[in-house]
C-alpha cells in the first residue's frame, strides 16, 4: 500500500435497467411469445443519472431504502455488472467486499476454501500462503480450519469469508453490508480492520443500512432513492436529511388512530422557548382525544432516527372522555446537539389506545458529541457531564 | 455541505452516453492467461469435490469408461461385428472412449458451471470463461486418468503403440479446441435458455452413437464424410487416433484437415458468442 493514496473512483452518468418480469426464460416462454407475438416485461429503471466522484483516499457511503439501487451501484463499480449507459473508472487496484460468504465451498475445508476465495479475489497463492496463519486467528477457526466448512455455522463462515478478504489491501474498497451477519465483537473487528485498512490510504465506498457505521467511517454520502441521487455532501448532513425522510415517511403512514387520537405533541425549553438546551430543562406534552375512560399508561420516547428510542418515560395517566393532556418535564436533557424525534403512544395493559408512533420532530442546541475515532460505532448518542482524574497527572 | 434534490432527470439516458460492449478476442484471451492461477484452482476445487463426495473417490475416472467398453465388447463385437483393422475390440473402442468422455464430460460440466458458480458471478470480477475454461481442464485431468488404464491395456493384450503416435499432439489439439467450443457455447446458452440444460443428456447420448466410438469411421459414406466432418471433428479425431496409435498409418488427410478448419472455426466463433452474451450473465443469472 502506498502511502499517496491512488484509489479514485470516477462513475458518469450511470443508467441501468432490468427487466420487470423474472428474466430466466424457458422454450415455453419462447414459444408462447413467438406465438402470440407479445413482447417481454417492460424495463425497470434501477439507476438513473447516478454520478460519482471519490477522490483518493475519500470514503463515501450509499444510503437508501432497500431497492434504491445502491447495491447495483456497487456490482457497477466491481466491474461485476456492465451499466446500460455512462461511464465508469477506477484507478488503482479495487476490492470488493460483497457477499463474503458466497465463495465458500460447502464441502471444501476451511483451509481449501481460504486459498479458492484468496484466488478469487485475486490475491497470489504465494501471498495467502504467507499470511495463512494471520487470516485464521483473525478469523478465530484455528481448531476447526481442516473441517469441511459445511459443518461451520453461519457465523464462522462469515469469519472465513472476511477472513480473506480483510488482507486485500487494495487502493479501492467496495463494501456492502458485509458487517450485517457475525456478532457484535467480529462486527467491531472488521470494522478496525477497514478502518485500518483506511488509514493506510485507500479509498472506500461503503453501502450500509447500518447508518451509525455509516456516520463512523465515511466523510461524505449520497442518498438514493428509487435509483435517483436525493442528496449528496458531507455524510454528517445527508444522513440528517434521510433520517427526516424516513421519520417524515414514517409518520405519515402511522398515524393510524387507535382509539384515541393523538391531538398535538409539543416541545419546548424549561421557560417556554422553541429550542431545548443539553443538560437544561426540556418540557414534553402530549394531548389525546377519545371517547373512552380508561386507566392507562402514557409512554414517551426520543430517537435520533427511526430506531429504537434513546430514552423512554412514562406515566400512569387516567384517560377521560374529551381530551387529555400529559406534560412531561425532563430536569436535565441528556442529548448532545441534534435532531431528534419525539414518539408517543397509550397503553392498557398489553392494548394500544394510541400506537406507538413519531409525533414530532425538535432540535437540540449544545456542544457537538466529542470528536470519536472512525470506527467507533455510536450507539447511544447520550451526553453525560464527567469528571476526570488522571493518576499520574 | 448538502445538496438535496436537484433535477430530476430525464426518462431515458441521451444515446451518445450509451454503454458498448465491444468484443475483442485477441484482449480477452490475455485475461484469461492472466487468470490462469483462477483456473487452476477452480478446477482444483470442481475435482476435489467432485471425488470427495463418492465413496470410490478417483476410481470413477476409471470405472464409467470400462463399464462402456465391456458393454460394446458385447454388443458391437459380437453383434455388429466391427472391422479393427487387426486391432484387439477392447483397444480399438476405448482409444475412441477416450476422446468421447473428455468431451462429454467437459460438455455436462460446462452446462452447469455458470448456474451453480451464480455467487461469484455476482460477486468477483473476472473473465467468465473461466469456469468453461476449467471444467475442460477438469474433464481433461479426469481423461488423464483414464488414460492410465489404456496403458495397462496395452501390456494386457502385449500391444506396442505404433511409431505415426508422434500424431497425437495435433489430434489432442483440435479435440480440445472443438470441446473448448462446445463447453463455451453451452456454458453461456444454457444461463439464456434453462431448457437446455435438459436436452444435454440426449444430446449426448445420440453423441455416444453419432460418433464413431463404438464403430469405425469408414462406415460413413465417403461423398458424405466433409459434412460429416466439419459438423462432429470429434470423428476424424477419433479414427485418427486409432489409425496412429493402433494401425500404424498417419490420419486419413481430409476429413481430418475439414475438422481441424472447423474446430479452429468453431471455437472462434463460440467465444465471440460467450463474449458477447457475457455482459448480461450477471443481470439474468
Amino acid at each position: 500500500m502506498s502511502p499517496e493514496p491512488v484509489g479514485r473512483v470516477v462513475a458518469d452518468r450511470i443508467w441501468k435497467r432490468f427487466r420487470a418480469d423474472q428474466p430466466t426464460r424457458d422454450l415455453r416462454d419462447a414459444y408462447r411469445r413467438i406465438r402470440h407475438r407479445q413482447s417481454r416485461g417492460d424495463w425497470r429503471w434501477v439507476l438513473r443519472d447516478v454520478s460519482i466522484d471519490l477522490e483518493p483516499g475519500g470514503a463515501l457511503a450509499l444510503i437508501g431504502a432497500n431497492g434504491s439501487g445502491k447495491s447495483t451501484m456497487l456490482k457497477l463499480l466491481a466491474g461485476v455488472m456492465d451499466p446500460y449507459a455512462g461511464s465508469i473508472h477506477l484507478e488503482g487496484r479495487a476490492g470488493a467486499l460483497i457477499e463474503v460468504r458466497a465463495g465458500i465451498h460447502q464441502d471444501l475445508t476451511g483451509r481449501e476454501n481460504i486459498f479458492l476465495s484468496g484466488s478469487l479475489l485475486g490475491l497470489p497463492r504465494r501471498l495467502v500462503a504467507e499470511r495463512f496463519d494471520e487470516m485464521v486467528h483473525f478469523a478465530d477457526l484455528e481448531d476447526a480450519i481442516d473441517r469441511q466448512t459445511k459443518y461451520y455455522s453461519t457465523g464462522m463462515q462469515m469469519r472465513l469469508g472476511f477472513a480473506v478478504a480483510a488482507f486485500l489491501e487494495p487502493d479501492v474498497l467496495l463494501v456492502d453490508e458485509v458487517l450485517a451477519v457475525g456478532d457484535a465483537t467480529f462486527q467491531q473487528r472488521c470494522l478496525d480492520r477497514i478502518r485500518q485498512v483506511l488509514a493506510g490510504g485507500t479509498t472506500l465506498l461503503f453501502v450500509s443500512h447500518d447508518l451509525a457505521a455509516v456516520e463512523a467511517m465515511c466523510t461524505e454520502a449520497i442518498w438514493l432513492r428509487d435509483g435517483v441521487v436525493r442528496a449528496r455532501g458531507t455524510s454528517h448532513d445527508v444522513l440528517g436529511e434521510y433520517r427526516k425522510w424516513v421519520d417524515e415517511s414514517a409518520t405519515g403512514d402511522s398515524r393510524v388512530p387507535g382509539v384515541l387520537e393523538l391531538v398535538e405533541a409539543g416541545v419546548a425549553d424549561g421557560s417556554g422557548g422553541p429550542y431545548p438546551r443539553t443538560n437544561e430543562a426540556l418540557d414534553l406534552t402530549v394531548t389525546v382525544r377519545g371517547d373512552v375512560k380508561r386507566e392507562a399508561t402514557v409512554l414517551l420516547g426520543i430517537s435520533e432516527g427511526t430506531a429504537s428510542p434513546t430514552l423512554l418515560v412514562k406515566r400512569a395517566v387516567s384517560i377521560t372522555p374529551g381530551e387529555t393532556e400529559a406534560r412531561c418535564r425532563i430536569e436535565r436533557l441528556p442529548l448532545p446537539r441534534g435532531r431528534y424525534y419525539l414518539w408517543a403512544g397509550v397503553f392498557e395493559r398489553n392494548r394500544d389506545l394510541l400506537p406507538w408512533q413519531p409525533a414530532t420532530a425538535f432540535d437540540v442546541i449544545g456542544p457537538n458529541l466529542d470528536w470519536i475515532p472512525a470506527g467507533i460505532v455510536r450507539l447511544a448518542p447520550v451526553h453525560v457531564e464527567s469528571s476526570w482524574e488522571i493518576s499520574p497527572p | 455541505m448538502v445538496v438535496v434534490g436537484g433535477v430530476e432527470p430525464p426518462d431515458a439516458p441521451p444515446p451518445e452516453i450509451l454503454h458498448r460492449s465491444r468484443v475483442r478476442l485477441w484482449s480477452s484471451l490475455r485475461e484469461v492467461w492472466h487468470s490462469r492461477e483462477l483456473v487452476l484452482t477452480l478446477s482444483q476445487r470442481d475435482f476435489l469435490v467432485r471425488y470427495k463426495q463418492a465413496e470410490l473417490g478417483i476410481a470413477w475416472a476409471v470405472v464409467t469408461p470400462l463399464v462402456l467398453v465391456g458393454v460394446f465388447s458385447v454388443v458391437f463385437k459380437r453383434v455388429v461385428n466391427v472391422d479393427t483393422h487387426g486391432a484387439p475390440y477392447v483397444l480399438f473402442s476405448y482409444v475412441g472412449l477416450l476422446p468421447w468422455t473428455f468431451f462429454s464430460g467437459a460438455l455436462s460440466q460446462a452446462s452447469n458451471t455458470l448456474l451453480t458458480n451464480r455467487a461469484l458471478l455476482n460477486r468477483v470480477r473476472l473473465p467468465r470463461e473461466v469456469f468453461a475454461v476449467s471444467t475442460v481442464l477438469v474433464a481433461g485431468i479426469d481423461t488423464a486418468i483414464s488414460t492410465v488404464i489404456l496403458g495397462g491395456l496395452f501390456v494386457v493384450y502385449t500391444f506396442m503403440p505404433h511409431a505415426t503416435s508422434i500424431w497425437i499432439p495435433a489430434l489432442l489439439a483440435v479435440q480440445i479446441l472443438f470441446t473448448m467450443a462446445v463447453a463455451l457455447f453451452a456454458s453461456v446458452a444454457v444461463v439464456y435458455l434453462r431448457d437446455l440444460r435438459l436436452t444435454i443428456p440426449i444430446v449426448l447420448q445420440f453423441g455416444l452413437f453419432a460418433t464413431p466410438v463404438a464403430w469405425g469411421l469408414e462406415k460413413v459414406p465417403r461423398g458424405f464424410l466433409p459434412y460429416y466432418s466439419a459438423l462432429n471433428p470429434l470423428g476424424p479425431v477419433i479414427d485418427g487416433y486409432r489409425r496412429t496409435i493402433l494401425e500404424g498409418r498417419a490420419p486419413d488427410v481430409m476429413p481430418f484437415t475439414v475438422a481441424a478448419v472447423s474446430s479452429v472455426v468453431m471455437v472462434l466463433g463460440a467465444y465471440w458468442l460467450f463474449k458477447r452474451l457475457e455482459p448480461g450473465i450477471a443481470d439474468v443469472a
